[in-house]
């Protein structure tokens, strides 16, 4: 080591070897390089002018320098140059106390520390010391000051546990195996994060006075931990707390389900500065319920997973009233404040139908974990036995009072407590008794913890009749003693039953917040009806630990089993209950490592007396020169082959002729460069066949036809639609590409906006398939002009074989109710005005969906049309009318034979085509008068 | 890397040929003009404007008393009571001398030549051969060949260069009779007594001559750079340029001063000086050849610049 710089040779001897660098440098000046060979007739010439030249028969001397340069970087990398060279500081005054943290934060780096350890205990055995270890995770600690074999051992069998350190239990079990021995020093493998009896440990460390302290790895820790999950109403929200918190960060979660499968995923982000951040996992209710837990992608320490039970699930709460709702006066529905309340952390569900002998078995077939009955007196007897067996099964029902409760028999099995019948109503006209508030919560029940509201205040209830057990199933009471909310457990169930109704009508409970709390709890008791088992209360077993790793294992070794009988304490881990799973495969309860509102903090390390040496875990920060020395000479002797080049002319005969020899020079340094950048990237083939005609579809508007199969009506639907697109070319600011045919069976339909489909008799009839196609396509926003070609009047009635068989397609389709175009249809504005649609034949009508009749017709001269009939039949053979042939003649004669029908049938395609394409666009057209005026223009 | 000159193989005298009647097709027939050869009797193919011996009709004139009967028109005398005797246009055929250097430094091609000095040499001096045979002159070579005034002239060259020596010294001119034409081409860097030796004793005797200088353009341009070593083909002899880049700008300078010191000698013997380089095409130098030979004055050469 030079004084002043941390750097150290490996093999000074090999500087030496710099002495012989005024040789190489006086051999290299007299080697000139090897000249070019060239035949020269006029040499004559030649040699008259070079006489006055000096032929260097040396090279430059910076070349040789430069030379000198490679041959002295070689001799420094040979001599194994190292910066920052571990430190070899042992004191020999005692012996070697060395104190590793191997808690859960140690896991990802636990071969680093070892190695550090191994190195310590290796110096050790060269002073030929003793060495005590200890490890602060551990339960037992065997600290006795021994050979450096049994510490190696003691070392190689350490393994990091996924538990907190516990530091001072270890630096006790240190100062008793040490005894009056003073160690030489105390070496500390930390990591970094602080413990509430850090601090007494380090003081007691201090005490020791060891000759030398060696801090290691105290600062360079990126532990992470995931200190909570809350599942909310639209997301999974993941708290983490880190150690290291100078620089913003982001890391990826990961959410398995029960069996190991990731089923989600999400981001968690800290900002420069912040310890704690919040991130969330946004997935669909279901997917969430999955969850078993969580982890920190890349990191796998015990507490970067968060392991989730039942207790988190969101609940499915079915809601059943009695009367009919109503959706005019939603603050008068006894379901509205329950739905308020309990939305943010359940999932509702509600009855879909007004019978409840229908609606309640479809509500329990969706097995939710609590039914909430506002206001119901009797059920049916059947439904209420199919309630009473979900109860057993492990359902929570939660029952409001009401008018009709209040007059139903009070011996009614799903109520807690016998009632009486008939409600009490407090501070009315007729009663003495003031509005009561509500008394203390028992200590006892679901709600005790709560605050007590002073501002709630109950006008009537039902009475339950007192009974023996009535106290203990009393959850709530008023102030007066009569119980606001009691429960009673039926089988794996429970029946908690509020004596107020669920509106605001009785008392002003359900409008209050503490109405979300008292919710909340009873919701949380609740359990999934499917898992049955002791989970959640009682004394469970181990069943699946963490390992320090994160890895669930399943459970060994001194883990106790976890004692849930006491509600009230707070279940921390620790080394009698490591992070993990416990109870059984039908219920579990998780156990993790942090709780919600821990954080991590960095460890404080106090001032010693005796010199503190603090350093990285590894030799991370000794630095290897020779590797850079080696790439330097290399580099330099690239650069020397260059200059080379260059002096003896590579480059310049470039300018001479055109095939360089410099060229393959060139090329190798190109491929050189090449292979130094990072490969391209790489897009996915993702085209597929028909792209192009997709795409030529794409570019243009283009009008389509069914091809029905029977040629002359293909043909005329061609000729047809493509005059009509000619036409619009002409007339309008839509400019169609050619129409295109499309097979019903295979091509894909989205692309068009309109399909003509001519009935024919010969054609086949389409496949079900088709049709169904077909249907998509309508409910997707596209229509369908039919044509019989038979000039139909009624629809009904038709009785040629082209209505007929229109008739048995519409049978296939989910076709709304058609009328006839009526007068002030956007059909007959949205480009000409017109009142027929005619085609080849002229008295037929152009059916339409039918509109809703507006309430005053004479106000809008256009009926709303929000969306686009996606069907019109009409039997006016559109197609013949529009056909020309090639030289632009008509191809068929309009009946009668009217020049001007001709253009009405061209006029009613351009408007059944605009009207496709701008929709209820043209229908608000006819307001803009009315529109401007009221913004006063 | 590869140098940039090399030296190349003999170029095969019926190859050669082959190229030089390629070249010798582009152009037309070239009559020398012979203006100094008045005098010579040896018939040909040059017209004359005078009577003489020749195969063309040029005058009839009135018998005079002496004259061969035989030589007596009979057809025109029979028109009229005179005698006539048909005069036919004296025809002369030249002797033109061809002679290409052959030495090692011809050998020598760069990357940018086409072709090698000697190749392209012999190329030009078998093409001027097929272009003059084509027009009845009479075509040798000093030392290999003596003057033919043969159709395939050229072709009888190239079999008589294949079975002489290599000539490799400038040719002996004093065997060369007086009122005919040289070609010689060469690189003429041999000796720099060329002027002295060889064509003032000549042109004093009154020999036509045109001189083609050919070159390879790396001899001119000089793109060597670097550490270089240039080795004389001929002699052997080499030298070695430290920076050969620095030197190029003082060849050039004395590669033009030497190129312009011989034109300069050659024309005032009143003979003619053409550069050629082997970058360009041998067609160039052909037309430029023809053009001297055929006796385009330099006074149109001097209207076109």
């Amino acid at each position: 080591m030079i004084a002043g710089i941390p750097l150290a040779f490996g093999a000074p001897a090999i500087l030496f070897g710099l002495l012989a660098l005024p040789v190489i440098w006086w051999l290299l000046r007299l080697t000139p390089p090897r000249p070019q060979a060239e035949p020269f007739a006029p040499l004559a010439i030649l040699a008259r002018v070079l006489k006055a030249e000096e032929t260097p028969s040396r090279s430059p001397w910076w070349l040789t320098l430069l030379r000198l340069l490679i041959a002295g970087l070689v001799i420094l990398a040979l001599a194994e140059p190292v910066l920052n060279p571990r430190d070899r500081a042992l004191s020999s005054n005692g012996p070697l106390a060395l104190v590793i943290d191997n808690g859960w934060a140690t896991a990802p780096d636990w071969q680093a520390r070892t190695e550090a350890a191994e190195t310590l205990i290796a110096e050790a055995e060269d002073l030929d010391i003793p060495v005590s270890i200890v490890f602060t995770a551990n339960r037992r600690h065997d600290a006795t000051p021994t050979s450096f074999e049994r510490a190696r051992d003691q070392l190689r069998a350490a393994k990091p546990q996924p538990l907190r350190p516990e530091r001072s239990a270890s630096v006790t079990a240190l100062i008793a195996a040490l005894g009056q021995t003073r160690p030489g020093t105390i070496a500390y493998i930390s990591d970094g994060i602080d413990t509430p009896d850090a601090t007494d440990a380090f003081s007691r460390l201090s005490a020791l006075e060891a000759s030398a302290i060696r801090i290691i790895g105290a600062d360079d820790t990126n532990a992470l931990a995931l200190t909570g999950a809350d599942n909310g109403a639209e997301e999974l929200s993941v708290t983490a707390s880190r150690l290291n918190s100078t620089d913003a960060a982001s890391y990826g979660l990961t959410a398995s389900d029960g069996k190991g499968r990731e089923i989600a995923a999400g981001e968690i982000r800290f900002d420069t500065g912040e310890a704690e951040a919040t991130g969330t996992i946004s997935t669909p209710f279901e997917i969430r319920n999955d969850i078993a837990r969580l982890d920190v992608t890349g990191i796998d320490t015990a507490g970067s997973v968060r392991l989730l039970d039942d207790s988190f699930r969101r609940r499915r709460v079915a809601l059943i009233s009695g009367e009919a709702r109503d959706i005019a006066q939603p603050l008068l529905s006894p379901l509205y404040y329950i739905n308020r309340a309990l939305s943010p952390f359940a999932d509702l569900i509600e009855a879909d139908s007004e019978e409840m002998s229908v609606s309640i078995p479809k509500l329990l077939e969706q097995s939710p974990a609590v039914v909430v009955m506002s206001d119901i007196g009797t059920l049916p007897e059947d439904v209420s036995q199919s309630l009473n067996e979900w109860i057993e099964r492990g359902g929570t029902l939660i029952r409001f009072a009401g008018p009709r409760l209040a007059a139903a028999p009070g011996n009614d099995e799903l109520l807690p407590v016998l009632l009486r019948k008939g409600e009490r109503e407090l501070g009315g006209a007729l009663s003495w008794i003031e509005p009561q508030p509500l008394a203390n919560y028992p200590a006892t029940g679901p709600f005790a913890g709560l605050p007590t509201p002073r501002d709630i205040t109950v006008r009537r209830q039902v009475l339950a009749e007192p009974s023996a057990d009535l106290a203990a199933r009393t959850w709530a009471s008023l102030a007066d003693g009569t119980p606001l909310v009691t429960a009673a457990d039926r089988g794996a169930g429970r029946i908690v039953l509020f004596h107020v109704t669920a509106e605001a009508s009785w008392s002003n409970l359900p409008i209050s917040g503490h109405f979300v709390d008292m919710l909340r709890r009873v919701v949380q008791l609740s359990r999934a009806v499917s898992g049955g088992g002791e989970a959640g209360s009682g004394i469970l077993p181990p069943w699946r630990l963490l390992d320090a790793n994160g890895a669930l294992l399943p459970a060994s070794g001194d883990a106790k089993p976890l004692d849930l009988t006491d509600r009230t304490a707070v279940v921390q881990a620790g080394p009698d209950n490591p992070p993990g799973l416990y109870g059984g495969e039908d219920g579990f309860v998780a156990l993790n490592l942090f709780s919600a509102d821990e954080t991590l903090a960095p460890i404080a390390i106090p001032e010693f007396e005796a010199p503190v040496t603090r350093s990285a875990i590894t030799g991370d920060s000794t630095v290897d020169f020779r590797p850079w020395l080696f790439a330097a000479a290399l580099f330099a002797l690239l650069v020397d082959t260059l200059i080379v080049l260059l002096l003896n002319g590579a480059f310049r005969r470039k300018t001479f002729k055109q095939a360089s020899a410099a060229a393959p020079a060139l090329f190798i340094v190109g491929l050189s460069l090449a292979m130094f950048t990072a490969p391209g990237t790489v897009r996915a083939q993702d085209a597929q066949p028909g792209d192009v005609d997709l795409l030529e579809s794409l570019d243009r508007t283009r009008l389509a036809y069914v091809i029905t199969g029977d040629e002359e009506a293909d043909r005329t639907s061609q000729a047809g639609l493509d005059s009509l697109s000619n036409y619009l070319f002409s007339r309008t600011a839509l400019e169609p590409g050619t129409a295109i045919g499309v097979d019903l069976e295979t091509a894909p339909l989205s692309l068009y906006p309109l399909i003509y489909w001519p009935m024919s008799e010969d054609a086949d009839t389409p496949s079900p398939e088709a049709i169904s196609r077909l249907d998509a396509y309508m409910k997707n926003g596209g229509s369908v002009l039919f044509d019989t070609r038979d000039r139909i009047v009624d629809l009904g009635g038709g009785s040629s074989a082209l209505t007929v068989r229109l008739q048995q397609i519409l049978a296939g389709l989910d076709i709304p109710p058609l009328e006839p175009v009526p007068a002030d249809h956007v059909l007959t504005k949205s480009f000409f005005l017109l009142d027929t649609f005619p085609g080849r034949y002229s008295d037929g009508p152009l059916w339409v969906e039918a509109t809703p009749e507006t309430n005053d017709p004479a106000e809008r001269p256009a009926r709303t049309g929000d969306g686009v009939s996606s069907i019109l039949i009409t039997g006016n053979d559109m197609a013949a009318a529009w056909a020309l042939d090639d030289q632009g003649f008509p191809m068929f004669s309009t009946i009668p034979a009217d020049p001007w029908q001709r253009e009405y049938a061209y006029r009613a395609g351009v408007n059944i085509v605009m009207y496709m394409l701008t929709g209820n666009y043209k229908a608000d057209q006819v307001h803009i008068p009315a529109l401007l005026e009221r913004l006063g223009q | 890397m590869a140098p940039i000159g090399q030296l190349t193989q003999q170029t095969a005298r019926l190859d050669a040929l082959a190229r030089a009647r390629q070249r010798a097709a582009l152009l037309p027939d070239c009559l020398a003009e012979a203006r100094r050869v008045a005098n010579t009797v040896i018939a040909g193919w040059h017209g004359r404007r005078k009577r003489g011996i020749g195969e063309t009709f040029w005058q009839f004139r009135p018998y005079v008393d002496g004259e061969s009967l035989s030589r007596i028109d009979w057809r025109r005398s029979a028109r009229d009571d005179n005698l006539y005797v048909r005069d036919r246009e004296w025809e002369a055929a030249h002797t033109i001398w061809l002679w290409a250097d052959q030495s090692p430094s011809m050998l020598y091609k760069s990357d940018v030549a086409l072709v090698s000095k000697e190749s392209r040499a012999l190329v030009l001096m078998l093409a001027l051969a097929e272009i003059l045979s084509r027009s009845g002159e009479r075509v040798g070579c000093p030392g290999v060949m003596e003057p033919v005034a043969s159709r395939n002239a050229a072709e009888r060259l190239a079999l008589a260069l294949a079975h002489a020596p290599i000539q490799t010294a400038l040719p002996d001119l004093g065997q060369i009779g007086r009122m005919s034409d040289v070609i010689l081409i060469s690189d003429f860097l041999d000796a720099d007594d060329t002027l002295e030796t060889c064509i003032g004793p000549a042109s004093r005797r009154g020999i036509r001559g045109h001189i083609i200088e050919v070159s390879d353009p790396a001899e001119e341009t000089f793109p060597y750079t670097g550490r270089t070593e240039f080795r004389d083909p001929e002699t052997g002899q080499k030298l070695i340029a430290g920076r050969a880049e620095t030197v190029a700008a003082d060849y050039r300078k004395a590669w033009l001063a030497r190129r312009e010191a011989l034109g300069q000698g050659v024309r005032r013997m009143g003979w003619s000086f053409l550069a050629h380089r082997t970058d360009r095409l041998a067609s160039e130098a052909l037309a430029a050849a023809h053009g001297h030979l055929s006796g385009i004055p330099a006074a149109k050469k001097a209207a076109l610049s």
